[in-house]
């Protein structure tokens, strides 16, 4: 089910984090003025931490005066936020109409084979995510795969290989902006 | 006005009005489940769904659907029965039918719909939900299988109590109202979210399984904790009071009760209340009759007669009108002995001293609609939501549906200042007065005063040693002028009670100097409110509970029975030995004193020490009047019998009344005919005339400036300056003995702010020692960033490690803090 929504993770369930919250503050300092900041302010910290971590949870409804209720609403109504933590490099693989035509299960099987893990999983480096989507609208360039924003068209058993070695040489630091 | 026609009748409504509103004024009911008078609304039901002939194609909502001129509305076609009935069927898909066991049967919306569409059948079959039901906390049971996500709980926390502890979680046919992290309930646990649910998703477990509701019998009455005078129903059955029951058209507060007034009624039918009387027998108290029992506290007040400066009486004002009445004529006539006090003397000095001084009454001269009406707010102290939380609800709609600014003076922070646009500014513990005379000299200064009576005296006194006592910035207290100055109404808001010995008389007159040197008094929305703490302090302040002849203050009667020269005293309700100040004092006073009598529900720290303790009941087991803060005088009307053999408050000082010669008062009601010929303001007053709204008392307001000297308490190194008050589930000593606040709030605590906390190495839940000039106690730690720096806070209520073991009835008490 491609719509579902982002799970939930139960508060007893949440591991101790220990989170650096100075680039979730300079997030918020960057929107702190503008009308309607929550979905921009969140947005900055799952590009930053990869997920929103909850003691970010708690400093966004603290210096927004938002109920963290509110703010934890918000995340599980929009598949964009993700409350564990994600890999560094997300890799999402087609396996659509056209994409499946053209033997994307044999690149998804061949992923979770280098990378140890299955679909809608994370390595426990945190460097990978593995994902199967239903559509990523470019057909004409099936059997299609994505890393991050990347994207990578006509993909092959060989091809996976070299995507594999290549962002396990990526830094897994993201860059300052 | 827009004119309509509703189901052929004509109606005509202001611009602002729903199709609902409109047919509600006509008369015509329209079904809802997630609309709420109180809610702003939400459209999300569909139940209420119309036909409009000029939006024809389509049902309308009605509840969402403003009126406009000529618009033809019907609310029951054959096509919207059938809408109406789909919805139906749609909520019952996945809404268990347990009726049989839910608590909200009888009582539940979507049970009478379903009753009143006949909607027997349903053509859709899907699976129920399996959602965990929320058993963590001992107050609210959510049930989410029964959930029908009207969002009426979350907008309630949202709109009027500010809370916000729900949220709509996940997305789709997943979706379901939930808390931050899907956890479990983690509020206030005012009920209110309890108090809308349409169906029996959330519950009062207090009440779960203990009556059917059709089988309760319904009393409406007033609320007997705090001095707000919040009305409420309670649900009765069997001689017990087993829940309150939610009426939207109660009272100013539309039904909203907070956690002590909605589960704290378990006190009423508690095991532990007093039955019978107790004789103190070689050094044991033992049963006795009610006869042994009178004639020994008739004995003893017969010989008083003759000396009365030997003999005392303290009472609680949580007694009614009338028994206040007869509790002056016993001691004040009969006995003859001015020595007569209440709220430990100096929690009710900010009415009968400070408001004298200033208005020449003993009252507010604001009441709480004033609240709503006003412009600029100054709220003393956080604390206005912890010891009234329902005006902490009027404040929250002022400030986000009326637009009204918020300005907090206080000594810590607390949740009224996360309002939106509020301001807190934090000052220095114990320097209230010094800040009002502060903002007084800042609206001089600046050229806002208006002339009044005392203006030169006024001027004389103020000096620019107390805008440094404030620890505030000259700019900030500049600023805080201006704004309450310049506003048309603006409304110093300021509560009084035990715990806060610092808001005394001084601070009633300091505050009512800004209101009067501002002009804003004898305007609506604007002026001075003083908060008494209990259900009746305005009552005791009106019938003069309290020493005017010279007689000995609730101080210097502890004294004087530590010291022997009271040999007899009498306490009605009033548990001195927690609520006042230097708790060994007053344990070695009453120790002292030659014949104690306590008249209580329960044998409290102080009945115990007793040689006779009265059995009395509570505001349930009686008929009478409470007079609430604001001066609304209000019907209190009996709703069981008395317990065991316990005796009314009025019954028992009528008896003694009339054994010592005086009058014998048969009946309430004449009583409170006495009251309304010799109390001012009540007179013309029946209690016919109270009827369910109760009356507000007028008052003539003579306002006069008076100098008023700060006494701000200079800060000791090394030491933290620990301020009391009341905790949000308390009030008084008395909700100790109710199930509800204690399972949420069952000890007391010190509060610490993070930075101590840490330089202490002290966490939350640990164990600290505090130790003043007075004594030591150790309390469980509370740490986080309510307080600041150098402050520690504690509520007063509680009897064991009581804090008052170690305040002396200062303002602020330095102490030492240890692990």
């Amino acid at each position: 089910m491609s719509n579902a929504p982002a799970e939930a993770v139960k508060a007893e369930e949440t591991p101790e984090e220990v989170i650096d919250l100075t680039e979730a503050n300079n997030i918020i300092d960057k929107y702190l003025t503008l009308p309607g900041n929550l979905m921009p302010v969140l947005q900055g910290i799952q590009e930053w931490y990869g997920y929103v971590p909850r003691p970010t949870i708690d400093l966004v409804a603290e210096r927004l005066n938002v109920y963290p209720s509110q703010i934890y609403g918000v995340l599980t109504f929009y598949a964009q936020f993700h409350l564990k933590p994600r890999g560094r490099y997300i890799i999402r693989v087609c396996v659509g109409t056209a994409c499946h035509v053209q033997g994307a299960e044999r690149i998804v099987d061949t992923f979770f084979g280098r990378l140890g893990i299955g679909h809608a999983e994370t390595t426990t480096d945190l460097r990978y995510t593995f994902e199967k989507v239903a559509c990523l609208g470019a057909c004409g360039m099936a059997p299609l795969a994505m890393v991050n924003d990347d994207t990578f068209g006509k993909m092959t058993v060989q091809k996976v290989d070299e995507i594999v070695e290549r962002y396990n040489q990526a830094p897994m630091k993201p860059e300052q902006k | 006005m827009v004119n309509l026609t509703i189901d052929e009748k004509q109606v005509s409504v202001g611009k602002d009005a729903t199709i609902y509103d409109a047919a509600k004024a006509a008369g015509v009911k329209i079904p809802i489940l997630c609309h709420d008078k109180k809610l702003h609304p939400f459209g999300g039901c569909r139940m209420c769904l119309v036909e409009v002939e000029q939006m024809k194609g389509r049902l309308i909502p009605a509840c969402t659907t403003p009126v406009t001129e000529g618009m033809i509305v019907r609310t029951v076609t054959d096509e919207i029965v059938k809408a109406r009935k789909l919805v139906l069927e749609l909520l019952l898909l996945k809404h268990p039918i347990d009726c049989p066991v839910c608590d909200a049967a009888g009582d539940c919306d979507l049970q009478n719909l379903t009753y009143e569409y006949k909607v027997n059948t349903n053509r859709f079959v899907d699976e129920k939900f399996n959602h965990a039901i929320d058993y963590d906390n001992p107050l609210i049971e959510r049930d989410m299988n029964r959930c029908i996500h009207c969002g009426k709980c979350a907008r309630i926390c949202d709109e009027i109590v500010s809370y916000g502890a729900y949220t709509f979680i996940n997305r789709g046919i997943e979706a379901k109202m939930g808390t931050e992290f899907d956890g479990p309930l983690n509020c206030e646990f005012c009920g209110s979210c309890v108090s809308v649910c349409p169906v029996g998703a959330l519950n009062s477990r207090p009440f779960k399984f203990k009556a059917r509701w059709w089988a309760l019998n319904k009393v409406k009455s007033v609320c007997s904790y705090c001095g707000t005078g919040c009305q409420l129903t309670l649900g009765v059955k069997d001689n017990k009071v087993l829940t309150t029951v939610y009426d939207e058209n109660q009272g100013f507060h539309n039904g909203q009760l907070c956690t002590r007034g909605r589960f704290g009624y378990q006190f009423v039918n508690s095991d532990r209340r007093l039955t019978t009387p107790l004789v103190r027998k070689n050094g044991q108290l033992v049963e006795a009759t009610w006869e042994e029992a009178l004639k020994l506290v008739t004995d003893k007040l017969a010989a008083a007669k003759s000396a009365p400066a030997s003999a005392a009486a303290l009472t609680t004002a949580r007694l009614t009108n009338e028994e206040l009445f007869v509790f002056g004529k016993l001691f004040k006539e009969t006995v003859g002995t001015d020595n007569v006090d209440h709220s430990a003397g100096y929690a009710h000095e900010a009415l009968t001293k400070g408001a004298k001084a200033s208005f020449g009454i003993t009252a507010s001269p604001s009441e709480i609609a004033d609240i709503q009406k006003a412009e600029q707010l100054l709220v003393v102290k956080s604390d206005a939501y912890e010891t009234h939380p329902v005006i902490g609800f009027e404040i929250n709609l002022g400030v986000k549906r009326k637009g009204v600014k918020l300005q907090i003076v206080s000594d810590k922070k607390g949740k009224l200042g996360k309002l939106p646009g509020a301001k807190t500014a934090v000052h220095a513990p114990g320097a209230e007065v010094a800040l009002f005379n502060a903002l007084c000299a800042s609206v001089i200064e600046q050229g806002l005063a208006v002339d009044a009576p005392g203006l030169a005296e006024l001027k004389g006194s103020l000096s620019a040693a107390d805008a440094q006592a404030t620890g505030l910035s000259a700019e900030e207290i500049a600023a805080i002028a201006k704004e309450f100055a310049t506003a048309e109404k603006a409304l110093i808001i300021l509560p009084i009670g035990q715990g806060y010995p610092g808001h005394d008389a001084n601070l009633a007159q300091a505050a009512a100097n800004l209101a009067i040197l501002t002009g804003k008094i004898g305007k609506e929305g604007a002026g001075l409110l003083i908060m008494g703490e209990k259900n009746n302090s305005q009552g005791a302040a009106d019938l003069g509970i309290y020493p005017q002849k010279g007689g000995l203050t609730a101080q210097q009667i502890i004294d004087g029975a530590a010291s022997g020269s009271i040999k007899t005293l009498y306490i009605a309700g009033e548990n001195p030995v927690v609520s006042y100040p230097n708790r060994a004092k007053v344990e070695k006073a009453l120790d002292a004193v030659d014949f104690l009598v306590v008249a209580d529900l329960f044998l409290t720290e102080t009945a115990a020490k007793a040689d006779v303790v009265l059995p009395v009941v509570s505001f349930a087991e009686k008929s009478g009047t409470f007079t609430s803060l604001g001066r609304r005088v209000q019907n209190v009307r009996q709703a069981i019998k008395p317990l065991g053999l316990a005796k009314s408050d009025f019954e028992v000082l009528s008896t003694l009344n009339s054994a010592l010669g005086g009058a014998r008062y048969a009946k309430q009601g004449d009583v409170f005919a006495e009251i309304a010929s010799s109390v001012a303001g009540y007179a013309g007053l029946t209690q016919a005339k109270l009827t369910d709204q109760g009356v507000v008392v007028p008052v003539t307001v003579s306002a006069k400036l008076t100098a008023v000297a700060a006494k701000t308490p200079a800060a000791q190194a090394g030491k933290f300056a620990l301020v009391t008050g009341s905790a949000l589930y308390h009030n008084g000593t008395m909700s100790r003995f109710g199930e509800g606040p204690m399972y949420v709030c069952p000890d007391g605590y010190a509060e610490l702010s993070t930075d101590d906390a840490a330089a202490l190495k002290v966490a939350e839940g640990d164990t600290v020692k505090l130790t003043s000039a007075t004594g030591s106690v150790s309390l469980k730690a509370k740490v986080g960033k309510r307080v600041p720096k150098g402050v520690v806070f504690a509520p007063y209520h509680f009897g064991e490690a009581s804090i008052n073991s170690i305040t002396d009835g200062a303002a602020v008490t330095f102490v030492t803090v240890g692990k």
